[in-house]
């Protein structure tokens, strides 16, 4: 990273500073875009709200550290910005005052600073052997100093990964997850899910390209645990969504295992795979953000929330069910949506990395998560539009406006982002090339 | 011959010569006279130690100049001038601090009883300290066996007749024993002179003779005379005698009476029986053990007392306990240990005391906790003194205390093995509790009236605003022991130097 | 400089404390004034030694031929004085108004004040035996603290502390003559055992080593000696908070320090069976600590708990026997004093302001006492090792202290680390969210009578709490104070 800008400098290796690249420019930009329109999703949501001011210093705070986040040029900065936006996100998590939502926002903010100290521990050993305090592509390590150390330094690495992936729904440190997204009110649930699991994304990617560096993890037992534990999320994701009848819930379980794609692909450390994985993380905010949009609005008008509930709905709420249903099919990964693009350079990047077993057990656990993800997803939108002969039909109206503009808006992305794709691909080629 | 080498000799002729003068004086005279003949004889002791101490080396003085081996002899040295002196100041403190108290419980008409024990007592340590006979010690120990029951007896209640009685008894049993020894010793060597007794023992043991009967005579020796110095088990006659008797007799007894017993053994360690065969001998174990037991129970007595005399009483047995624990170590440096102890404890204990003469009478009388609560505001001696003596029980530097616990501990950490461990578990479990006890003393001494007013603190409040000030014999008493305390911590360089030359004089 | 004037400033507190009990106020207001003149000539005069004495030395007396009691003023001593000097005036001025409603406040504020010096008479001590007479002082001292309530809990808790604390000081005096004995120094300019440590000497002086270690372990908490400071949680908080936060626990540790670094060295204990002794307990209290303040529901017991835990981040970081453990420990040692003050100081004002003593009913009191609930909050995060706050830098400062010394036993003081800041999370931020987010059916009149503590009580903790931000931020001219230990502590460096 150059041109880094030092805000406080605290002792000798130890400062604040931030610096803008290519990676850190496509997170501000994602998260800008998703707060305006989570913003005027809430503007009305929060008529729904037990606490709305609260709710809004909270979500501007957190915003605040996300931008903040993105731009941070050192380990101790993105450290710093990671445990404040935890501390800063929580409140909205316990809007509601229910003592289930309180449970749930503690069971947040301890996993989070669970995994936020297990980060540290790579903090500790690459302040120590590292040449650099920023982010430097390729990684930091000094080689002198480490010869000898490696098996220490594989083991930091995959703790700290492993920590950070908390943010990101990797396992084991998921559980948060299902039970915090649920009881936020909805337009929390949606950037919890669409964008600040990537702050444990773009975490994770900075460790393992810019700290560490593809050149000293692949190839280790680092990797090969780190893709088997990606895998295993995908896979248990989306069979607990699968089975799951509360709808927030099914859709907090599909982040879980939609991320997991994303960290599929940082893991196998192979251009393509991080094309895939960064348009995996576009694709799946906007699709995600969209369908917690469509819960919310749900929930909002019709105060329904489980999916049983919703046979018929979709008659009764067409504007929003069609927005559900295509991004449904972008998640899916069906062509010409936004969501294939990202599968198949996924699948393509695990092939031609050469990896025992993995390269060809990777696409095929993503297949096999695509055809579960059309079980739990397009059952919604059909039993919504063709609730069957005599089942009871789910009685409701319309979301109002502003609701309806923010699914608007993403759902059209998600056609446009996936026909003309080449534009945003080649950005991400150019910054996934740049990690190596 | 200097003429202060005389001093010995006629220390004891003096006293006891004022002793019986004692008996036909009147009370005021005989007070004086008491007064004025412990002080001539603590400056004449204080004389011979000052000569000494410019470089003199210990003589021989025979008495009537008699020849060896018929005639009588004493031994003068570094150490024996120094302990002589120590217990002349004592008792001269203890009676100046302990003097009101033998007004009211002794009663006007048998004062001069008092002071001719005192002076027959004084005069029968001294005689303990600086005697070469054996026999003669034995004769001296009888006459401070009884003057010890004398002062004790002297204040007439219940208490004190049966407990002077136990005492009696069980003394009169250890001087038993200590006589039985000396037969053995007499019939097997022919002698009865300390240094000639040496020499014989020292021959038989290289010719392998008489083995058993020497052996049983260490032993019951030593059990004879440990007997008489309270050691651990055999001290219960302690608590009652010295708790019951009037102040200024706790003091002499807890501090002198039992020292006197403990010199005279060492004494004949190093000088009948000889360094080298003392060490290999098992009797020296055996003191160990008892004076750490002692040092642990003594401690653990106290710690359940409400009687504030028989705190101090059940004190003084843990405190010799570290006594007999430095002469068990067996090696010089454990006997100079208990050297300093002697002369710490002596100065500590004669003050406790008679600082609890002080806090009973500011409390109406009564001994008990309940009763003294708040008696250290109203009488701020006893009070000060507590503090004193319990930084110095506790071992904070600047304190006497600190210096016998440094000593010991360095001749614990310099011998090897179980004693080394053992007797540091001692030190450790000893001043825990010792701790313990003094503070809560101090804590109820210092009571401010507003917590927990009794009615019979209330009572005593008045009474004591009604009562004239206090004594200022017993003030100055109180401030000298205070001064001799830190002195011995601030200069105890001088007093183990003194120690240390004294105890290579002795044998 | 003369040297008199390190017995002059440790002779303010002891004398002017003594006679407190002995005056007779008039007011509330003459006490007061009496006992922070008292307080503050003495920080001011000590700061202003710690500036310009760099050094000096002076022997008080010869106790004996090989034992002196000398004052000294180095490097090591000067950061423990400051760290005392700089927080007294601020805990008295606390003391002030939360000893309004209590009793027997002569007596208490003359033996609080007493403290202060006998703490500093630790801190310039030159050789051990005058740290020991101090240090047995300090017991001594505070145990009428203790049990100053007079309820049974109190002397219970005051009998207890007594007897840990006796034992240990007994079996560090026990160990320093065995040093004293074989040849070893005793004095504090004099580093390590030199020719004394013989490979026959070895065994002797690693026991000496534990003795000494365990000895003062008692005050430092370190597990299993911790057992007196939880129950001495029942001390009224000025007590608590300076004393076993800041001057009696941390006395514990700069003596182990002073173990550690001036009579042995890490020629000596470097790779050695009792470094790892001490690494190994000291590793394991961390998380024992940690776990019991979890678990624990009383308010100031679990910050007891905390303490338990946090001392030992600093004894481990001391055995690590480096320069930067030396560095890591000492930094710990001021953050910790200042964070851990904060946090009884808040305790305090919560019990003062409302009786409540437990974490559990504590909902709400963000709104009924911000100021109080905010400054917690800060030290909270501070402790728990967020940066930019205090916290975080001393928990890096030893971390990477033990990446460097990279053996096993550093590595699990490094995973003890960041257990006991997840639990630190755990038990203090829960009661940062109760506070500010109580559920939906909390009645806010329930607090109504709860107002803020007055400005004696939060202008301290405001302090504080702007003390652990700048600290955090700015901490170059304190790191170069620490940093001036090495060359003394090091000499072949």
């Amino acid at each position: 990273m150059t041109n880094a800008v030092t805000l406080l400098t605290i002792s000798d290796g130890l400062s604040i500073q931030f610096a803008s690249d290519g990676l850190g420019r496509i997170f501000l930009c994602l998260d800008t875009v998703m707060w305006i329109l989570a913003a005027i999703y809430a503007s009305k949501y929060k008529e729904h709200m037990k606490k709305p001011k609260q709710f809004f210093v909270f979500f501007g705070l957190t915003y605040l550290m996300l931008a903040a986040l993105s731009m941070a040029a050192n380990y101790l900065t993105m450290y710093l910005c990671f445990e404040f936006m935890t501390l800063l996100s929580m409140p909205m998590v316990l809007n509601d005052g229910t003592m289930e939502s309180i449970a749930a926002a503690r069971k947040y903010l301890m996993y989070s600073i669970f995994g936020a100290t297990l980060g540290l521990l790579g903090f500790f050993f690459s302040a120590y052997y590292g040449t650099s305090a920023v982010f430097v592509s390729g990684g930091v390590l000094d080689a002198a100093k480490t010869a000898g150390k490696e098996g220490t330094l594989l083991v930091t690495a995959f703790i700290s990964i492993v920590g950070f992936g908390a943010k990101a729904g990797l396992f084991p440190l998921h559980a948060w997850l299902p039970t915090a997204h649920p009881v936020a009110p909805a337009p929390a649930s949606a950037v919890l899910s669409g964008v600040i699991t990537k702050a444990g994304v773009l975490c994770i990617l900075r460790i393992v390209y810019q700290v560490y560096g593809a050149a000293f993890l692949s190839g280790t037992w680092v990797q090969t645990a780190l893709i088997v534990l990606a895998l295993i999320t995908v896979f248990m994701g989306s069979m607990m969504a699968y089975g799951e009848d509360l709808l927030k819930k099914r859709l907090a379980y599909s982040t879980v295992s939609q991320v997991s794609y994303v960290l599929f692909g940082v893991f196998t450390m192979n251009p393509a795979a991080v094309l895939g994985a960064l348009l995996h993380v576009v694709y799946h905010s906007i699709i995600k953000d969209c369908l917690f949009f469509g819960a919310g609005a749900v929930i909002f008008t019709n105060h329904k929330e489980y999916v049983s509930q919703l046979r018929g709905m979709g008659k009764k709420m067409p504007v929003t069910y069609g927005c559900f249903t295509i991004c449904s099919l972008g998640l899916i990964g069906i062509p010409p949506f936004a969501g294939f693009l990202s599968k198949w350079y996924l699948a393509t990047g695990s092939l031609s990395e050469g990896l025992p077993v993995l390269s060809w057990l990777g696409p095929a656990v993503l297949l096999l998560s695509a055809l579960l993800t059309a079980g739990y997803l397009l059952p919604i939108s059909i039993q919504g539009f063709f609730p069957g002969e005599g089942e009871k039909e789910a009685e409701g109206k319309e979301a109002p406006g502003r609701m309806l503009f923010s699914m608007l808006v993403l759902a059209a992305a998600t056609v446009l982002l996936g026909i003309f794709a080449q534009p945003l691909s080649d950005v991400m080629q150019q910054i996934a090339g740049g990690l190596f | 011959m200097s003429p202060v080498q005389n001093v010995p000799a006629f220390s004891i002729l003096i006293l006891m010569l004022c002793g019986i003068l004692c008996l036909v004086l009147p009370r005021t005279a005989s007070r004086r006279l008491a007064d004025c003949a412990i002080a001539l004889v603590a400056a004449g002791n204080i004389a011979l130690l000052l000569y000494f101490l410019r470089g003199a080396d210990a003589y021989i003085y025979s008495m009537g100049e008699i020849g060896a081996p018929f005639g009588n002899e004493l031994r003068a040295g570094m150490l024996e001038a120094a302990v002589a002196s120590l217990f002349s100041i004592i008792t001269l403190l203890s009676l100046m601090g302990g003097r009101a108290h033998l007004r009211s419980d002794i009663g006007r008409q048998k004062v001069n009883l008092y002071y001719i024990s005192t002076l027959f007592l004084l005069c029968s340590m001294l005689a303990l300290v600086y005697t070469n006979d054996l026999f003669t010690a034995y004769v001296f120990v009888e006459i401070n066996t009884i003057t010890a029951c004398g002062i004790v007896m002297s204040k007439e209640d219940g208490y004190t007749l049966a407990a002077s009685m136990r005492y009696f008894i069980m003394s009169l049993v250890g001087s038993g024993l200590f006589l039985i020894s000396i037969c053995i010793l007499y019939a097997v060597t022919g002698h009865l002179l300390m240094s000639n007794i040496q020499e014989g023992v020292a021959q038989l043991y290289a010719q392998g003779q008489y083995r058993a009967p020497l052996q049983v005579a260490i032993a019951l020796m030593g059990v004879g005379l440990s007997l008489k110095s309270a050691l651990w088990p055999f001290s219960s006659w302690l608590p009652d005698a010295h708790s019951s008797a009037s102040a200024s007799s706790s003091a002499m007894l807890s501090g002198l009476v039992l020292k006197s017993f403990i010199f005279l053994m060492v004494k004949i360690f190093y000088r009948v029986i000889g360094v080298g065969i003392m060490r290999s001998h098992a009797v020296l174990d055996l003191l160990l053990v008892f004076g750490i037991l002692g040092m642990v129970m003594g401690s653990v007595n106290a710690l359940f007392e409400r009687d504030i005399k028989r705190l101090l009483a059940y004190s003084s047995i843990g405190q010799i306990g570290y006594i007999f624990c430095g002469i068990g170590l067996g090696t010089s440096a454990g006997v100079a240990a208990a050297m300093v102890q002697v002369a710490v404890h002596a100065c500590t204990k004669a003050m406790l005391f008679c600082a609890a003469g002080g806090l009973m009478d500011a409390s109406g009388g009564s001994k008990k906790f309940r009763d003294i609560e708040g008696a250290g505001r109203r009488d701020p001696y006893a009070g000060v003194a507590f503090i004193v003596g319990t930084l110095s029980m506790v071992g904070i530097p600047f304190f006497g205390g600190f210096i016998t616990k440094l000593s010991l501990v360095q001749a614990a950490v310099t011998v090897g093995g179980w004693r080394n461990l053992l007797s540091i578990l001692a030190i450790i479990t000893s001043t825990i509790l010792t701790a313990i006890y003094y503070i809560n003393v101090l804590a109820i001494v210092f009571r401010a009236p507003e917590t927990a007013p009794t009615k019979a603190s209330e009572k005593l409040r008045e009474e004591w605003k009604k009562q004239v000030r206090l004594d200022t014999e017993y003030e100055f008493a109180i401030i000298l022991f205070i001064i001799l305390n830190l002195t011995i911590g601030l200069q105890s360089d001088r007093l183990m130097q003194i120690i240390t030359t004294g105890l290579s004089m002795f044998g | 400089m003369n040297g008199i004037g390190i017995l002059i400033a440790i002779a303010i507190p002891i004398l002017g404390g003594a006679f407190v009990p002995l005056l007779d106020f008039g007011s509330r207001r003459a006490r007061e004034s009496y006992v922070m003149a008292i307080v503050l000539a003495a920080s001011v005069y000590t700061l202003s030694l710690l500036a310009s004495g760099q050094g000096t030395s002076f022997v008080l007396y010869h106790l004996t031929s090989t034992i002196d009691i000398t004052f000294r003023i180095d490097r090591y001593g000067s950061i423990f004085a400051l760290l005392v000097s700089v927080l007294w005036p601020l805990a008295s001025l606390y003391a002030f108004e939360y000893m309004s409603h209590l009793h027997k406040k002569n007596r208490f504020f003359g033996f609080y004040t007493m403290c202060f010096g006998i703490t500093l008479g630790v801190a310039f001590a030159g050789n051990f035996i005058t740290m020991y007479l101090f240090y047995e002082l300090l017991t001594l001292v505070t145990v009428p603290l203790i049990t100053h309530e007079g309820t049974r809990e109190a002397k219970v808790a005051g009998v207890k502390y007594l007897v840990y604390s006796i034992a240990g000081a007994t079996a560090a005096f026990i160990g320093m003559i065995a040093v004293l004995s074989h040849g070893g120094s005793l004095e504090f300019d004099v580093i390590g055992l030199g020719s004394a440590a013989t490979p026959e000497n070895r065994r002797l002086f690693d026991l000496a080593f534990l003795f000494m270690f365990f000895g003062f372990g008692v005050k430092s908490a370190v597990w299993p000696l911790h057992g007196w400071l939880p129950t001495a949680g029942v001390a009224p908080t000025p007590v608590t908070a300076l004393l076993h936060a800041v001057a009696v626990v941390k006395s514990g540790v700069f003596a182990i320090g002073r173990v550690v670094y001036f009579t042995y060295d890490a020629g000596y204990l470097d790779g050695s069976f009792v470094q790892k002794v001490g690494l190994l307990f000291s590793a394991f209290t961390i998380i024992y600590g940690t776990v019991m303040a979890w678990k624990e529901m009383h308010f100031k017991k679990r910050l007891a708990y905390s303490t338990v835990s946090n001392l030992s981040y600093i004894v481990f970081a001391f055995l690590l026997v480096t320069p930067s453990g030396l560095e890591a420990g000492l930094l710990h040692m001021i953050f910790h004093g200042v964070m851990k003050i904060a946090l009884f100081f808040v305790a305090g004002a919560v019990m003062h302001q409302s009786g409540r003593i437990y974490v559990t009913e504590l909902r709400g009191f963000g709104k009924a006492m911000p100021v109080s609930i905010a400054v917690f909050t800060v030290a909270s995060l501070a402790l728990t090792g967020i940066p930019p706050l205090c916290g975080f830098l001393s928990k890096f400062a030893i971390a990477e202290a033990a990446v460097e010394e990279s053996t096993p036993f550093a590595y699990f003081g490094i995973a003890a680390l960041l257990i006991s800041a997840i639990f630190t999370a755990a038990y203090l931020l829960t009661i940062c969210i109760r506070a500010y987010f109580p559920p939906a059916d909390f009645e806010p009149w329930s607090l109504k009578s709860v107002k803020e503590a007055n400005w004696y009580m939060t202008l301290p903790l405001v302090l504080l709490a702007a003390a652990i931000i700048l600290l955090g931020c700015f901490p170059g001219p304190l790191m170069r104070f620490i940093g001036g230990v090495v060359p003394a502590a090091f000499p072949g460096l």
